[in-house]
């Protein structure tokens, strides 16, 4: 073994991106380095504190860390778009920009400006829009609603739409939905709130996520790490961490639709959104994002409407060409 | 992996030697994280640390404490005794009882453990010391009432397994509620039949027998009534949606400054002396947890999870032979580790080995969750005897509370082999009420 | 020496107080979120940052304290059949060498966190809010401080064979 890693991440170890994202990109690791590259796994809070992966990195405490641009956007908000926000591509159209169309690129300077070299590590499939104890068709269901959230949706929701986000902590969440303390939580996609059981707390699912289409997950490192990395391992590592971010792809779609089909044997109410209420709640999202990168670049930090410039584009040319894909929507 | 299988050998030296708990934690913390992390351990330390310090969870023990503290020092508590005593004074261990009863009505609605046993503990053993109870069955009866919190939803123990191991949290809370009542149960016939065989240790109450019925009735009503509706509140404020279990905490220290209002005995002192307990007691429990954040991060940082995967996989058990084993990791972790701790580092562990065996996963964290418990209360190392050190008068020495507690840890293994004989007692209840 | 000690002393009773009064404002703002959410029905985005950073905070300033009153729980069924003079030795080498040099250095790496979260404008990570996180490192670390202090000062009350207070029990 030339290297081995000690790698956090900031979900606990039972959690599905643990294992599909994380311990997935160890094995794909092992099996391209010819074990020469040790990666070992760690669920959140062990090492280093869940929300404070990039902070451990910085200060040399592990070697690699695993987490998602989520967790930066209030230091940051350019990371709102790779972290995936309200109103933006959904995974198919994303992975395409991030591989194809310059945003791992894009990523990779943002990092790189924080003296950290970035693995793109999993993106996710959409999420669910609510587990709701309130039916949610139009927005003025939104109105006044108790919505557990947070990030750019909590803004969005409460400047847009009059709805109420409300904190709550991930312990207290099922508690307080089954008892309708709160009207409405989100949490995850599908696969990753079937285990939760909110689909046994409330009554009502509402799909599709527009608050978030997709999510990213990276594996970080100081830049020494990986210069100090032997050269011809490096590829090899790249090439671990896309090949595991598309196998977790189509194992999360995978996993979703089986846990789209285990609500339909429950009693809950699946709620599909009108196709104008989505498109009323994206405007907004998109509203809320483009106005946040004219802010930053008023304080002279111009790189993420540039960088939104970019993923606006690349959206466009998507929405209007993608036509020819077959989908197989019902 | 050396120097995590020596972690816990020196840290049973260090407290022998008479250090305290939460410092012989950090000082082996600190000895193993240099090993693991070089010169960034202490960075790594001080990470634990901020973690548990900014564990939301733990803000309902400095509540509870002061809900306790407040109805102690008020008097209510005293009062509230005294009530009991009037009616329950017949009753072999009847104050035993009520301790228990109490203990299991906040378990229902704190979510940690820990918190209810001081409050109860705080205002308990005055009283009971006051009826010449004896020093040992106080302090069993403290500790098992306290650490009921563990079984009886909601429990903070069981939201966190649930998502460790991704099963359903209603499912699993419903699931535990029948083997709770179990316990509770055997707690209490275990009370009645000690004061019935062995009556010297359990008093049967003062003889008030003089007192007027209308005053009796008058008493009664001006007490219970207050108290119920303090309870009430907190129970009340998570079931109704008002609160979340954290949250209910706060409605109860409020509840009890409210009680002490009414009856009167409200005063700055009073105030103070409260806040001033419920800072040290929460400082020392939290110091213990934060202490034991650390020493689980090192421990698992120094290869103490493959240790026990290797076991696992060199002991080429059977399906009963794995859960014992499994069982009896948990339990002895538990000697050391807080149960966060302990349940981050086993559950992980032990799913993938619970689901490829087909053993119905609710079940086993049941019983898993019941060991926690055990552990808990097991001396020589045991949480609930260090809280309760924390609070207990001068002539309650350490052995007593150790063989205070002897028949409660029976009772528990009791209940665990009733669980694990029969299975339907968990898996019955959650088909039948959760979801729609 | 001797006015050192009780400096020392007094210093943690004060962060005691200040733990106190942390003590309500946590129970402040956990009931002003549940009539916000459940009367008003426009719940907060602060209450639950506060609420964790209070209980954070009460604790750390008043660690010093609860040492100060030999309040952290000791199992002392073998160490009492010790001499005095064993045990003071066993705590002064633990407190004043072990213990306190590690706190200090907790302390130090607290007071690099306050500095690099002052300098980069940190705020929290998830919450909506979104406060600076400088003033609540800033707390932690005093609190990691003054329990360095008591430390060395409970460290030389022992090695000068003036070990754990029998006095202080449940104060009133
Ligand atoms: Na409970
Ligand atoms: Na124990």
């Amino acid at each position: 073994q030339d290297v081995t890693w000690r790698v956090p991440t900031s979900v606990p170890e039972g959690s599905p991106y643990y294992v599909n994202f994380l311990v997935r990109f160890a094995e794909n690791v092992d099996l391209l380095t010819d074990s020469r590259v040790e990666i070992q796994p760690f669920g959140a809070g062990v090492l280093v504190p869940a929300l404070q992966v990039y902070d451990g990195v910085r200060d040399g405490i592990v070697e690699a860390g695993h987490s998602t641009p989520s967790y930066l956007v209030n230091q940051n908000p350019e990371n709102a778009i790779y972290a995936g926000f309200p109103g933006g591509m959904g995974p198919e159209a994303y992975t395409t920009w991030i591989y194809e169309g310059g945003g791992k690129e894009a990523l990779e300077k943002l990092r790189a400006s924080e003296g950290m070299k970035s693995l793109v590590v999993g993106i996710g499939s959409s999420e669910i829009m609510a587990h709701s104890n309130k039916p949610i068709r139009t927005a003025e269901d939104l109105k006044g609603l108790k919505y557990r959230t947070s990030g750019p949706w909590a803004a969005v929701m409460k400047d847009y739409f009059g709805a109420v986000p409300t904190v709550v902590p991930p312990g207290e969440i099922y508690t307080l939905l089954e008892r309708k303390g709160v009207d409405a939580i989100e949490w995850g996609p599908p696969s990753g709130n079937l285990p939760e059981g909110f689909h046994e707390a409330a009554p009502y699912i509402v799909v599709p996520g527009v608050h978030q289409p997709t999510f990213l997950w990276e594996v970080v490192m100081k830049q020494e790490t990986w210069d100090a990395l032997p050269e011809d391992l490096k590829p090899k590592l790249e090439a671990a961490a896309e090949l595991t971010t598309l196998q977790a792809l189509t194992h999360m779609y995978d996993q979703d639709i089986k846990a789209m089909e285990q609500f339909r044997t429950t009693n809950v109410e699946i709620i599909n959104l009108d196709p104008a209420f989505i498109e009323e709640m994206s405007d907004a999202g998109r509203d809320w994002i483009a106005k946040t990168a004219e802010a930053e670049a008023a304080a002279g930090r111009g790189t993420m409407k540039e960088v939104l410039a970019d993923y606006t584009d690349y959206r466009t040319r998507w929405s209007a060409e993608s036509g020819y894909l077959i989908r197989n929507e019902d | 992996m050396l120097t995590a299988s020596l972690m816990f050998p020196a840290l049973f030296a260090l407290i022998l030697l008479g250090l305290p708990i939460a410092f012989s934690l950090t000082i082996v913390s600190v000895g193993a994280g240099l090993v693991a992390f070089g010169t960034a351990g202490f960075n790594q330390l001080y990470g634990s640390f901020y973690s548990a310090v900014t564990n939301f969870i733990l803000s309902a023990i400095p509540m509870f404490i002061l809900m306790g503290a407040l109805l102690e020092r008020s008097g209510v508590a005293e009062r509230l005794f005294r009530v009991m005593s009037l009616w329950l004074g017949k009753l072999p261990g009847g104050i035993a009882l009520a301790t228990i009863a109490m203990g299991g009505v906040f378990a229902a609605a704190a979510g940690v453990v820990g918190a209810v046993e001081v409050m109860i503990g705080m205002m308990a053993i005055p009283a009971m010391q006051r009826l010449g109870y004896d020093n040992k069955l106080i302090a069993g009866t403290i500790c098992a009432g306290g650490s009921l919190g563990t079984m009886i939803p909601p429990s903070v123990i069981a939201v966190m397994y649930a998502s460790l191991a991704q099963v359903s949290v209603g499912k699993l809370l419903a699931g535990m509620i029948l083997p709770g009542l179990l316990m509770v149960g055997l707690f209490l016939a275990y009370i009645v039949i000690q004061g019935m065989v062995r009556p010297v240790p359990v008093p049967r109450g003062p003889v008030e027998d003089d007192v007027p019925l209308r005053e009796k009735l008058w008493l009664t009503v001006t007490t219970l009534l207050p108290v119920f509706a303090l309870i009430l509140a907190v129970l009340g404020s998570i079931l109704g949606g008002i609160a979340s279990p954290t949250e209910a905490a706060a409605v109860g220290a409020a509840g009890a400054l409210l009680l002490c209002i009414g009856y009167g005995r409200f005063s700055i002192r009073v105030l103070k002396e409260s806040l001033s307990i419920t800072v040290r007691i929460s400082a020392m429990i939290l110091l213990i947890v934060a202490a034991g954040t650390m020493f689980m991060g090192v421990f698992a940082a120094n290869g103490g999870a493959t240790l026990i995967r290797g076991g696992i996989e060199g002991a080429g058990l059977g399906t009963t032979g794995m859960i014992v084993f499994f069982l009896l990791i948990v339990f002895l972790l538990g000697f050391v580790l807080d149960w966060t701790a302990n349940v981050l580092i086993c559950v992980p562990l032990f799913t993938p080995f619970i689901r490829s065996a087909g053993i119905d996963p609710i079940w086993f964290a049941t019983m898993v969750i019941i060991v926690i418990q055990t552990s808990y209360l097991t001396p020589p190392m045991a949480s609930a005897i260090f809280y309760l050190k924390s609070i207990a008068p001068k002539d309650m020495t350490y052995g007593q509370m150790c063989r205070g507690v002897v028949p409660f840890v029976g009772l528990q293994i009791l209940t665990l082999a009733i669980v694990a004989a029969f299975p339907v007692l968990v898996t019955w209840l959650p088909g039948h009420i959760v979801g729609f | 020496m001797k006015t050192l000690l009780s400096a020392i002393d007094r210093t943690s009773a004060g962060l005691g107080r200040i733990a106190e009064v942390v003590v309500l404002i946590l129970i402040v703002a956990m009931l002003y979120e549940v009539a916000a959410r459940y009367i008003f029905g426009a719940p907060t985005l602060w209450a639950f940052d506060i609420a964790y950073m209070s209980t954070g905070v009460l604790f750390v300033l008043g660690a010093a304290q609860a040492l100060r009153q030999d309040a952290h729980v000791r199992i002392d069924v073998l160490s009492s059949r010790f001499s005095h003079r064993v045990r003071g030795w066993i705590d002064g080498i633990a407190f004043l060498f072990v213990l306190a040099p590690i706190f200090c250095k907790l302390a130090w790496i607290g007071g690099q966190r306050t500095w690099r979260a002052y300098t980069l404008g940190e705020v929290e990570h998830v919450s909506p809010w979104a406060p600076l996180m400088w003033p609540f490192y800033a707390l932690l670390t005093i609190g990691l401080a003054a329990l360095t202090l008591q430390l060395a000062a409970q460290g030389i009350r022992a090695l000068a064979g003036r070990g754990r207070p029998a006095d202080l029990t449940l104060e009133s």
